[in-house]
């Protein structure tokens, strides 16, 4: 699968899951993985892009998650 | 601060190796034996012949840039620019001559540090950060283990115990820190359930996770206010549910306070490793010095020094003794609180008729 | 310069014989608004007997999910220098050892970007940098990272392993602690700057059962060095024992928990076959004794402190394994290890509780290891054992 569409992907479950459950990097992985019939090392490797660009965020609350960054 | 350095990502921590004084570098993996010359100080020897002095000084683990710049030019003057700390805080310094032991130990006892902690001794305190900086503290930790370590610093400096006694504060039940295993520890505390917030829990919290945090199955969703309410009679008050959920707090001034645990240790040496127990469930937080805190570590160590056999630690002596004598000698009262009614409760009742009048 | 605050309470604390935190926060307080007012609002807290912190924030460095700890005071219109009071994890070297220059260049960052305040080290063993404020985070990574240091684990992540000195000046370290712990950390960067665990993980690893560095109690991951074989001893050095005023019998003989020394006066007899490697007889003649030369490690898995559902100590997983580079056995395994407790684990579970939670005999079978009486402490207690279907008579 093309890179950014995949980051697409993650983004758009991360914003869907928003206010609901927040969700783990692992979280991620495994639903991505399987709904897209990919192994999680790619989606890992997507995820990490929108990371290191600051598009998704770790935060940490009784646990580490992956969430939007909040609006300054 | 336009003139940033390039930041370089997953680079980990520098080899070690450039830090090791070259006594010890050269000498690495060859060492033969040791020999405790004074409380401050022992010597390593290697199958080369080559001996490494180490002298060690206890620190309040909070330090002051100052602090360490000070270490680090005795270190620079004395040690060729060497320094290890330890897992309890202590800050090690390296010479390789007997010679250089005498002026090292001078500059640093004028310096005002404290020399010791080598041995059968109370070696520093390993703590937490308490009110300095934990959200979650139900006392502070460095005020504790000061107020303790300037009662029982002699044994530190000179004195001699049966064995090694370890003590550590952990300023909550979280227990950073291997609290649970030492031969003295004293842990915050609270008394009462946490408080709720229902407008910022609403705002705030996950009411799922906020209901899986609690061990006791205290807390259940309460959906006319789209908030969370707590089972009093279940809850034992461990701040699990603060951590989740900040809308929860349990700090309490009056109620908040410091437990005393014994008897742990994590050296396999003749005995398994084992956790420390509850000697006294409550002390209250008395600041600066929590007198009723000191008094009754000073009455626990004043018996293990009076009833200890010659390289017994304090659980190994307990587990001689028993711990109906433990109270006894101590004059420590046993109370409900410390007849276990937690995860491995059963295990603890006595399931023999043999014990000792007390 | 004048105290910003009156400190009446925090002031006993300057007297006595035992270093004191106070004066540490006053000399920094000198050159920082930061230290300063945390001075008043410790003082604060001295006073009301309750914390005047609030929980972390979304704070960090780009990139990494952990190594910074959010932390805002909840009186920040009183206090405003410890309005933020972020807390910087350095990753510290293996074994805490610095040369002066080293530790000096991070204390010269400290002083342009933070409170001059630190922690040497915390509880898992992170250089703790204490105190500044969010818009100072990626000036001190690059600052740091530049320089060759990087940031340690927090959230749920592995966490910065730590060790012993080992061999670097232990004559009783039977794995070299410092280099494993050098390994694991670089070799497992990813997992601990992005958090994927559902908690934390920790490594300890401790040169020998005397275990300094507490792996026991606190590592998710416990690595302890053992030997097999044969105690090395010298009969002069235990006569000489003996001659400086040792009384071997009591000392050390009836001390064996196992029983298997003996001392005529002359001559002392180790049964090795029965020796349980405790260490207690090497550490009280450690001229006399020494561990076998046959050196690995054994893993213990699970060790945690009390929360939430009660403490743990580390259990054997693996009795001997031989931890040398490139520790392809090991690193099997642990990886092995995080998939089970990916795939099983819930949000703040720690690997422990896990096989609490599922079973120890699930996790042997799942993970691939071969049940062995060195795992347990004794056999169950119990009838209510499971069966597989192969297990089963088929008519």
């Amino acid at each position: 699968m093309d890179k950014e569409q995949l980051k697409k992907i993650i983004y758009e479950l991360v914003e869907a899951s928003t206010g609901k459950k927040k969700l783990k990097q692992s979280d991620i992985l495994k639903k991505v993985a399987a709904d897209q019939g990919l192994e999680k090392d790619e989606v890992k490797a997507a995820l990490r892009e929108l990371v290191d660009a600051g598009t998704l965020i770790f935060t940490y609350f009784g646990g580490s998650f992956i969430e939007i960054p909040p609006k300054q | 601060m336009s003139e940033l350095p390039q930041r370089q990502t997953d680079i980990g921590p520098p080899h070690y190796e450039k830090f090791l004084h070259p006594v010890i570098k050269k000498n690495y993996g060859k060492w033969k034996y040791h020999e405790i010359l004074t409380p401050g100080s022992m010597v390593h020897v290697s199958e080369t012949g080559d001996k490494i002095y180490t002298i060690r000084v206890a620190s309040p683990r909070l330090l002051s840039t100052n602090t360490i710049r000070e270490m680090a030019d005795i270190a620079t003057k004395h040690c060729g620019g060497y320094l290890r700390f330890t897992t309890r805080n202590n800050v090690e310094f390296f010479v390789d001559e007997e010679g250089k032991i005498a002026p090292l130990i001078k500059e640093l006892q004028d310096k005002g540090y404290m020399v010791g902690g080598i041995g059968p001794r109370i070696s520093n305190v390993v703590h937490t950060q308490g009110w300095i900086h934990c959200h979650s503290a139900a006392t502070d930790a460095s005020g504790l283990v000061k107020a303790i370590m300037d009662d029982l610093s002699e044994y530190f400096t000179t004195k001699e115990l049966a064995n090694r006694v370890r003590i550590a504060v952990a300023c909550c039940v979280n227990m950073c820190g291997a609290v649970h295993c030492s031969d003295i520890a004293l842990v915050g505390v609270h008394k009462t359930p946490p408080r709720i917030d229902d407008e910022n829990v609403k705002n705030f919290c996950e009411v799922p996770s906020t209901i899986a945090s609690c061990p006791t199955s205290a807390i259940s969703p309460d959906p006319s206010k789209k908030s969370v309410k707590i089972k009093l009679e279940k809850c034992m008050y461990c701040g699990n549910c603060y951590s989740v959920c900040p809308a929860m707090p349990i700090s309490d001034p009056d109620n908040d306070g410091v437990a005393i645990v014994v008897g742990g240790k994590v050296a396999n040496l003749r005995s398994a490793p084992t956790f420390s127990k509850l000697a006294v469930p409550w002390l209250p937080n008395n600041p600066p010095r929590w007198p009723e805190v000191t008094d009754a570590v000073k009455k626990i160590l004043n018996a293990y020094i009076a009833g200890a056999k010659k390289h017994e630690r304090v659980g190994e002596w307990i587990g001689r003794i028993g711990w109906e004598k433990f109270f006894q000698e101590t004059a420590l009262p046993f109370t409900i609180q410390h007849v276990d009614d937690f995860t491995f409760a059963r295990e603890t009742f006595r399931t023999t008729a043999a014990f000792k009048w007390t | 310069m004048s105290k910003k605050y009156a400190t009446p309470l925090l002031d006993e604390l300057k007297k006595g014989a035992f270093p004191s935190f106070v004066k540490e926060m006053e000399m920094a307080a000198e050159r920082s608004d930061m230290a300063a007012d945390l001075l008043g609002l410790v003082e604060l807290s001295y006073k009301e007997k309750v914390t005047h912190w609030k929980h972390g924030g979304i704070v960090g460095v780009r990139g990494y999910g952990g190594g910074v700890i959010g932390r805002y005071s909840d009186i920040p219109d009183k206090f405003p220098g410890v309005a933020h009071f972020h807390t910087v994890r350095v990753n510290s070297p293996s074994g805490f050892y610095y040369t002066s220059d080293a530790i000096k260049e991070i204390c010269d960052i400290w002083d342009k970007y933070g409170s001059g305040l630190t922690n040497v080290h915390g509880s898992t063993g992170d250089l703790v940098l204490l105190g500044t404020r969010t818009e100072s985070l990626e000036p001190i990574f690059a600052e740091l990272s530049s320089r060759g240091w990087d940031l340690g684990g927090s959230g749920s992540a592995m966490r910065t392993p730590s060790c012993c000195v080992g061999k670097s000046r232990c004559e009783w370290a039977n794995i070299d602690s410092m280099a494993i712990t050098n390994d694991i950390t670089h070799h497992f960067q990813d997992e601990m700057h992005r958090p994927a665990f559902p908690y934390k993980f920790k490594f300890k690893v401790a040169g020998c059962a005397v275990d300094c560095i507490a792996s026991i109690a606190r590592a998710d991951m416990s690595i302890i060095g053992t030997w097999k074989g044969d105690i090395r001893i010298d009969q002069t050095e235990v006569k000489n024992c003996e001659t400086k005023g040792m009384n071997i019998q009591t000392e050390v003989i009836d001390m064996c928990p196992t029983g298997c020394m003996q001392w005529d006066g002359k001559q002392l007899k180790i049964d090795n076959s029965n020796c349980n490697r405790c260490m207690n007889c090497i550490a009280r003649m450690p001229k006399a004794l020494r561990p076998g030369t046959e050196q690995g490690a054994t893993l213990l898995l699970g060790s945690k402190a009390p929360i939430v559902t009660g403490a743990l100590m580390s259990w054997v997983i693996v009795p001997f394994i031989k931890m040398e580079p490139p520790y392809e056995e090991f690193y099997e395994l642990v990886g092995k290890i995080w998939e089970w407790w990916d795939e099983n684990g819930k949000n703040r579970e720690r690997i422990g509780e896990l096989i609490e939670r599922l079973s120890f005999p699930r996790f042997l079978k799942e993970v691939g290891l071969e049940p062995v009486a060195a795992m347990v402490k004794e056999p169950r207690r119990d009838p209510f054992f499971f069966w597989s279907e192969e297990d089963i008579i088929k008519k």
